[in-house]
Formats: C-alpha cells, sequence, structure tokens
C-alpha cells in the first residue's frame, strides 16, 4: 500500500536494476499500479474468501469432531455438500486474490525501518511482524488445502489439525492486519480507483514507470499501453472466476463438472461415485469379503451379531443423501439399507441414544465414528446394503456402511464391523 | 499505526472498530498458535512449510515477475502490453493453482476415481486458448493504435 513515500516517486530510477542487487527500495517500484486504491479493492474480496472460507472450516472441524456444546444438524441433508463447496470454491478463488494482493503490496518488503522514537520503531516492527505471519499463514492455507484437495502429503505433520491450527492464525493475524490498515481501507474504497488519488498528486510524479512514457503519472503510461487499475481489477476478477470455474466449483455443482478441468475428479465412480479411500488402501479388502462376517451390536452387557443376510431381511429403507467429501467433491446417491434405529432395536437401544462406529479399516484415520443420538435417530440414517439399487462395491463399503444426512463424508464409516450403544 | 503511513485522522467510531478488531484478531492468532503448540508436530517440516511459502513468493516469484517485467512486458508494443499481461496473470495463477493436478503427486494406483482428467491435455489447451485472445486482443489494438488520433482510445 502506498502511504507518504508514496508522495515522492521523484526517486524512481526505472526497473531496470531491480532484479540485481543492492536490494531495491520502496521508492524504487512505481506505484501506478501498486497502489492503495488497487490492494484495498482485491484485499476486499480476498477477506471476504478467508472469511467464508475459515467459517466453513471451522464447521467442517466441528462436523468431523463434534464438540460436547454442540448438536450437528441433520438437515438440510445436503448442508455440508454447501458449506464445504464454499470452502474450495472461496479457497481457489483466493489463489489469484491473494498473488495480486502482494504484487501490489510488494514494494513494502523494502520499505526502510524508521530509527526513532523507539515506539515508532517497535509499532513498525510489530506491524510487519503481523504482516509475515499473515501472509505465511494464508500462503500455508491455500497451499496444503489445494494440496489435500489431491491427496498430496509431502510433509510430516498432520494436515487436519495444522490447517486448523493455522486458520485461527491466518483470520486473527488478518483481524489485526484490517484493525491496523482500516483508515487507509477506508480512504482507498472511498476514494476514486481511477487518477491519482490521495497519496498520488498528479503535480508530484516525475519517475518513470511500467509503460515508459516520459511522464510516470496514469493517462501517459494508459497511452503508452500500459494496464489501467480498473483493467488490472477485471483481470483479477476474471482469473479469480476461471480458478473456481476449472478447479473448484464443479466437484460440488454438477452441471458445471464438464468445466472443471483442473477438479480433482471427474465424478465417475464405480455405481457412479468416486471413493476417497479403497478398501486396499484402508486395509479392510480381506475382512470385507470374510462370509464370516458379522455386524456386532453393544449395548452394555447385551451382544448381538447380525449376518448380512440377516441386514437383508429387516426392513429396507430408501434414501437420496450426498456423500460430501472434507475436499469438496460431492455426489448424489441413492442408498437403500436399513435403518440404524431399527439396528439398535436388535440389542435394545432406546432412540435418541449416542452410538460409537468400528469399521474393519486397519490404516489411516477416521476408521471409527460417533454417532450423536440426533443422527442415529434419523429416519434417513441407513446402514446402507446397497448403492444405486446394487450391493455396494466394496469401495464403497461392503459388507454395509454408515450412511446420514449432512455428514462429513469421512464419518460415513465403510466397512462397518460393530456398533455400540454409549450410555 | 504504520510508523510511515499517512493516514487521515480517523473518528472515534473507526477507532473503537479498530480496537475490537485488533483485540479479537489477536485472540483468534493467539488460540491458532496454541493450538499449534500443543499438537506437538515436526517443528521441521512446519516451520519449513510456513516459512517456504514467503520465501518462495517473496525472494523467487516476485524477482521473476519483475524480471518478466523488465524482459518482456516493457519492451513489448504498446498494443500488446495489455492482453499480454492479462493473458499471464490470468493463466499464471490458473497454472499455479493447478500444479497439484498437473503433476499428480497425490494419485493412487488402487483409486482411478481420484485425479482422473487429462489434466496436462487440458492445461495446454487452455494456453493456446488464452494465447489465441492474447494475439486477437493484441491485432484489433494495433490496429486502433494505427488509426491517427486514437492513442488515447487504448486503455483497457
Amino acid at each position: 500500500m502506498v502511504t507518504s513515500t508514496g508522495k515522492t516517486t521523484a526517486a524512481n530510477t526505472g526497473r531496470g536494476r531491480l532484479a540485481l542487487p543492492p536490494p531495491p527500495r520502496q521508492s524504487d517500484f512505481s506505484d501506478r499500479l501498486r497502489n492503495e486504491a488497487v490492494t484495498a479493492r482485491v484485499g476486499v474480496w480476498l477477506g471476504v474468501c478467508f472469511t467464508i472460507c475459515f467459517l466453513t472450516g471451522v464447521w467442517s472441524h466441528y462436523g468431523q469432531e463434534i464438540p460436547g456444546w454442540l448438536t450437528w444438524p441433520t438437515s438440510p441433508s445436503w448442508g455440508y455438500r454447501v458449506t464445504q463447496g464454499l470452502h474450495v470454491t472461496t479457497g481457489a478463488a483466493a489463489v489469484p486474490l491473494l498473488l495480486v494482493k502482494l504484487w501490489s503490496v510488494y514494494p513494502r518488503l523494502f520499505q526502510d525501518v524508521p530509527r526513532r522514537p523507539p515506539r515508532t520503531v517497535l509499532l513498525h516492527l510489530l506491524e510487519r511482524g503481523s504482516v509475515g505471519v499473515l501472509v505465511a499463514a494464508a500462503v500455508f492455507q491455500l497451499a496444503t488445502g489445494l494440496m489435500n484437495s489431491s491427496q498430496w502429503y509431502p510433509w510430516e505433520f498432520s494436515f487436519r489439525s495444522t490447517h486448523y491450527a493455522i486458520a485461527w492464525l491466518a483470520i486473527g493475524s488478518l483481524a489485526v492486519h484490517i484493525a491496523v490498515k482500516l483508515p487507509v481501507i477506508k480512504r482507498a474504497i472511498t476514494g476514486p480507483l481511477d487518477g491519482p488519488g490521495p497519496p498520488d498528486p498528479p503535480a508530484s510524479g516525475a519517475g518513470r514507470d511500467a509503460g515508459g512514457g516520459e511522464d510516470a503519472r496514469h493517462q501517459p503510461a494508459l497511452a503508452a499501453g500500459g494496464i489501467s487499475r480498473r483493467g488490472l481489477l477485471r483481470t483479477t476478477w476474471a482469473a479469480a472466476g476461471l480458478a473456481v470455474v476449472t478447479s473448484a466449483a464443479a466437484g460440488t455443482v454438477p452441471w458445471l463438472r464438464e468445466l472443471s478441468v483442473f477438479g480433482v475428479r471427474s465424478g465417475e465412480g464405480p455405481q457412479g461415485v468416486p471413493i476417497n479411500r479403497t478398501a486396499e488402501t484402508a486395509g479392510a479388502q480381506t475382512a470385507a469379503q470374510d462370509p464370516a462376517w458379522r455386524l456386532t451390536l453393544v449395548n452394555g452387557d447385551d451382544t448381538v451379531e447380525l449376518s448380512r443376510d440377516d441386514l437383508v431381511a429387516m426392513p429396507q429403507h430408501t434414501a437420496s443423501l450426498p456423500i460430501s467429501c472434507v475436499e469438496g467433491w460431492s455426489a448424489s446417491a441413492v442408498w437403500t439399507g436399513v435403518r440404524v434405529a431399527d439396528v439398535l432395536a436388535e440389542v435394545g437401544a432406546p432412540a435418541g441414544s449416542d452410538v460409537f462406529v468400528t469399521s474393519l479399516q486397519t490404516v489411516g484415520s477416521f476408521a471409527t465414528s460417533e454417532l450423536p443420538a440426533n443422527v442415529a435417530a434419523h429416519p434417513d440414517t441407513l446402514l446402507a446394503l446397497q448403492l444405486h439399487g446394487e450391493d455396494l462395491h466394496i469401495d464403497h463399503g461392503y459388507p454395509c456402511r454408515i450412511i446420514a444426512p449432512n455428514r462429513p463424508g469421512v464419518r460415513q464409516t465403510k466397512w462397518v464391523s460393530r456398533m455400540e450403544v454409549l450410555a | 499505526m504504520s510508523s510511515n503511513a499517512r493516514v487521515p485522522s480517523a473518528d472515534g467510531g473507526v477507532q473503537a472498530t479498530r480496537l475490537v478488531v485488533g483485540a479479537i484478531g489477536l485472540a483468534a492468532a493467539t488460540y491458532g498458535g496454541w493450538l499449534l503448540w500443543e499438537q506437538r508436530a515436526d517443528w521441521v517440516s512446519l516451520v519449513l512449510w510456513l516459512g517456504g511459502g514467503v520465501v518462495l513468493h517473496d525472494f523467487v516469484l516476485s524477482p521473476l515477475l519483475l524480471l518478466g517485467g523488465v524482459l518482456v512486458a516493457n519492451r513489448l508494443p504498446p498494443a500488446w502490453r495489455v492482453p499480454v499481461i492479462v493473458g499471464a496473470v490470468v493463466w499464471g495463477s490458473i497454472t499455479l493453482l493447478a500444479v497439484p493436478v498437473l503433476g499428480e503427486f497425490g494419485a493412487l494406483a488402487d483409486n482411478p476415481t481420484l485425479l482422473d482428467r487429462p489434466y496436462v491435455t487440458s492445461w495446454v489447451v487452455g494456453a493456446l486458448l488464452v494465447i489465441a485472445a492474447v494475439v486477437t486482443g493484441g491485432l484489433l489494438r494495433q490496429r486502433s493504435h494505427s488509426r491517427p488520433g486514437a492513442a488515447r482510445r487504448v486503455a483497457g
């Protein structure tokens, strides 16, 4: 953002030397495009994206690990599909927005540190420190989030807990940044986009800029073929829109799927539904195909074992519920199976019991999940045996899986082996 | 607050908002730092990934962009600057976004439903479309440039 140093761009010596040492100074950069009018406008949309991304992300985190004070809603059944779709959509849009935003303030990296008084020095260093934290956290969130979508984990930390912790760091340092910059943001947003603007009076310009004209101010630069501030903003919006269409939105909006050329999934898969984790990867392949498989139901001292035939013989229900992954893709599907409430009745569990579900999965996280009472009692919460009218494909959770409305995909436990009623 | 920022004198309402938003932000960031500390992750990997993004942006990507500006954008004929800049910003950021799928680093042999699109082909087709759009824009602007008295009508 251009501040008082932007008033004296007479020292601008052109860009030819910028790539070479010694390091450039803030005043070496043209402020025609790297201007607070541009920065603030991109920043507002970046802030909107980060805020939506943060809120939907925290919501998703709660959905995967429901805190005691929260009753996770079971309706609308497509709720998680929408919030997680928003999460990846705003994340994708934020990539071009962040790039342009950082480009527009890059000269500030080279601003002079004041030498006195101590209070000024301290405030300066604190502000730069907070911006450093913000940039590190923002880049980290976008990079790791994108990589998680494609299941690429070239690091040694846990993605989920780290992405969650740094989300708080990012949103917190963003709020601090907004607090620091609020007067500048207000001035920039209410001021005109084109034209010199307050920090950039027409009389002061004497340097050269990207346009290479003899006068570095706005109109001559445009005449020389430079892009206008409005043009740069429109380009940024176009890039953000294209980012959403080509990579993210299509995972959520089926009719956009054909345009999602960089989407992590085409939407194809066995029985018409993509797979997050296969039986082989989960280490459930053998046990899931074992004819001796039994579903173990536990309620206190009572234990009941049911074969798949026993389950098939019970009253069957069909529900149309999306499978919605934390990675942003989702697919509508028609599931048939036994209501979890009916299954629990086999061990005399009262309606409204919390249930702990265990999978045959031996490798990776989410081998167990909890069905809170309100979810377990929902008539559409099924122990599914079929998908789209066929017996579940083994990668969809054969012999049976949990499917419940508005539930993160990782908690729609596959290859269920045991359901225990919690006291 | 910024030492060298000349900001307009803010009224009381704005100052109160700044204090509240700043305090909430500090609390949220502190909570995030505590969460990070508590999970006792692999610190080397974490610091590498947190700092790596900043270093790559500030000292690799940005200097390259500056170099690109000096070597390419500033030497283009005026009519071609806007189309080339627009094309580079759009396709450059889309390319960065697509790195994980272009490399297919997360592909799993037993899961053909993941990373199952022809990403490189799509990227090449997209790049050709962008190039076509840039050339079209450049040619159109060149024509309007060459018209007498039209020099000021080029603002994109």
